[in-house]
């Protein structure tokens, strides 16, 4: 009784704040969280649709929540400290503030949807070394993404103090860490797949 | 982690549907916990268990 009126209250402000949305024409916002929550409630919503009722929110699910909720709050802690960083030094020196906050906040709505997806799908059916290498895998493309950003801020920072410009940094930033990046970003979406095809999640009635 | 829920739960003629019902869970989280692929709670184990009319040991086999 006390989640379905939690969610008719959630219901009605996300309508409210759709529309809110929709009259400032940010129609791509407005996509962007329609498709997000398709993707994370279509079991609520098929649910509703063919029983008349919502799917019991377990104890499987509410850790799957929990640790979904956790791993976008720690990604969105570090990408913010990243864009601060960023902006101090005018990476994005002609790009609207608006832009940058929407793409930040999209992007944190994408990890969201995919750490609940990996959870609930995909974990079960990963063995424990595939969870660490997946885990190498992520942290190490974190580490070459930070790397980019910083890479770029010390070639500026050394070439404007110096006076000459910086090789090392340069080719840091815009050749070896993309290139880790790349690799460590195939390497995890092979694993996140295998973990997906391995887990059918299907049984008999 | 190894589990005899399927076997129990064929025994008494319950569908994943109906044991997912009655102990307050999805059917999503029998089929893994059938799989051995999540650990339940203690009281989630106790329930299923008691269902089963079998011990916790006897369901899950907890590897050394």
């Amino acid at each position: 009784m006390k989640i379905k009126w939690v969610l008719i209250v959630y219901a009605f402000f996300s309508i409210l704040g759709l529309l809110l949305l929709l009259s400032r024409e940010n129609i791509y916002v407005v996509l962007a969280l329609v498709l997000g929550f398709l993707l994370l409630g279509h079991r609520e919503l098929w649910s509703l649709i063919r029983y008349r009722r919502l799917p019991v929110i377990d104890e499987r699910v509410r850790t799957n929540l929990t640790n979904a909720f956790r791993l976008t709050g720690s990604f969105f802690f570090i990408a913010c400290v990243v864009l601060i960083l960023l902006l101090h030094f005018d990476v994005f020196e002609n790009v609207p503030a608006g832009l940058i906050i929407g793409g930040l906040l999209l992007i944190v709505g994408i990890v969201y949807v995919i750490g609940y997806h990996y959870y609930d799908r995909v974990y079960p059916g990963l063995g424990e070394r595939a969870a660490r290498w997946l885990k190498i895998c992520l942290i190490t493309a974190g580490l070459s993404l930070s790397t980019v950003a910083l890479a770029i801020v010390l070639h500026n920072v050394v070439s404007s103090w110096f006076g000459f410009e910086d090789a090392f940094f340069f080719i840091l930033g815009l050749l070896v860490a993309p290139t880790v990046l790349v690799i460590s970003l195939l390497g995890s979406l092979g694993i996140y797949l295998s973990g997906l095809f391995a887990s059918s999640g299907r049984g008999e009635r | 982690m190894k589990t005899r829920m399927k076997e129990y739960r064929a025994g008494l003629g319950l569908t994943q549907e109906k044991l997912a019902e009655i102990v307050g869970v999805r059917r999503e989280t029998i089929i893994y916990l059938e799989k051995g692929k999540y650990n339940p709670s203690l009281k989630l184990a106790h329930d299923i268990a008691r269902l089963l009319n079998a011990r916790i040991e006897d369901i899950f086999i907890f590897d050394e």
